[in-house]
């Protein structure tokens, strides 16, 4: 039973460190994301869901209600646009 | 005929499991050998890429901006102060042109020429604002006027701070602090930047050099700003390093060898 107990322990203990590791890259994504829109000039108070429609488009709803469509254009250029 | 053995405190009993549950019975593993097994193999399954981070190949595959500057030379240490003062900028486009695969692994690590590759030791020394206000020096000349001093006539420091470009921009290429997306954003605004002094010198900007040195400043404090909770050694050496960029950027010369 405690061998049991050993094993479900550990798989718990290694399901959370993925999931915390998950956690952390989003975390720092939706901040790459924020300070994207911010060096833009748009407002956005936090980035709070990205959904992503392609390579470098993302569709991004802020905490404040403001949605944006930030992706890089063919130039090379960052382009957030407000949806 | 049943077989009897002798129960193992240690091991794990693994009947139920078939043919893996009799090869581990075999083998006699103990339970703690077979969690870590399992642990290992579900953490390996853990290892992903972030779900939302931007690939490279995108920013790889695009064409290079009409605005980017060529590749600097090595030796020239003016010639860095673009890639340094934008900074970060040129991260992004310099990714490697392969990779069609759309990972979301982070930037990857661009080519960078040989000069880029100074160690960090070689940061610029950080030092009050005002003893690095000498528009116009070049690391080159501080360098020379440290080493023509005598020793022993010379026990003063340096007032001009070593201005290493390169360091700099490898330093801003590698650091966590800022995102791809972020990255790739002020590399835009720092070639427009440079766009901008570039029409300047050739008096066709419509932009005053007070309006430069504010847009100048603008863009640093961005710069710094997404550094300065991350990355304040960074922070720090640009920031130091402020009045020597605007020194080359303001300087023809200087700036037409960016």
């Amino acid at each position: 039973m405690s061998q049991r107990l050993t094993a479900l322990l550990t798989f718990a203990a290694a399901g959370l460190g993925c999931a915390s590791a998950r956690a952390a890259d989003d975390a720092a994504f939706t901040k790459d994301l924020t300070a994207t829109i911010a060096l833009q000039g748009q407002p956005c108070s936090k980035v709070i869901d990205a959904k992503r429609n392609g390579d470098s488009d993302y569709n991004v709803t802020c905490q404040d209600g403001n949605r944006y469509h930030v992706f890089v254009d063919p130039n090379g250029r960052v382009v957030v646009k407000k949806l | 005929m049943r077989q009897t053995r002798a129960p193992l405190p240690s091991c794990v009993s693994v009947s139920s499991l078939g043919s893996w549950g009799s090869m581990i019975e075999r083998a006699r593993l103990p339970v703690w050998a077979l969690s870590a097994g399992i642990a290992l193999v579900t953490s390996a399954g853990c290892v992903h890429e972030p779900v939302g981070a931007p690939s490279s190949a995108p920013t790889a595959s695009r064409p290079a901006p009409a605005t980017a500057p060529a590749p600097a030379p090595a030796s020239a240490s003016p010639a860095r102060a673009q890639a340094t003062a934008p900074a970060t900028a040129q991260a992004p486009t310099a990714a490697p042109p392969a990779s069609p695969a759309a990972t979301a692994r982070p930037p990857t690590k661009p080519a960078v020429p040989a000069s880029a590759t100074a160690p960090a030791g070689n940061a610029t020394p950080r030092t009050s604002p005002s003893t690095s206000a000498a528009p116009g020096t070049s690391s080159a000349s501080a360098g020379a006027a440290a080493a023509a001093a005598p020793a022993s006539a010379a026990p003063k420091p340096a007032a001009t701070p070593a201005l290493d470009l390169s360091s700099l921009e490898q330093r801003l290429r590698d650091t966590k602090a800022i995102g791809v997306f972020t990255k790739l954003s002020l590399k835009n605004q720092v070639d427009d930047l440079l766009d901008e002094f570039r029409a300047y010198h050739h008096g066709q900007g419509p932009s005053t050099l007070t309006q430069l040195r504010q847009k100048y400043e603008l863009l640093l404090f961005k710069v710094l700003s997404l550094l300065q909770d991350a990355d304040p050694p960074l922070a720090a050496a640009i920031s130091s390093s402020r009045e020597a960029i605007w020194g080359i950027l303001t300087d023809p010369q200087k700036f037409a060898h960016i």
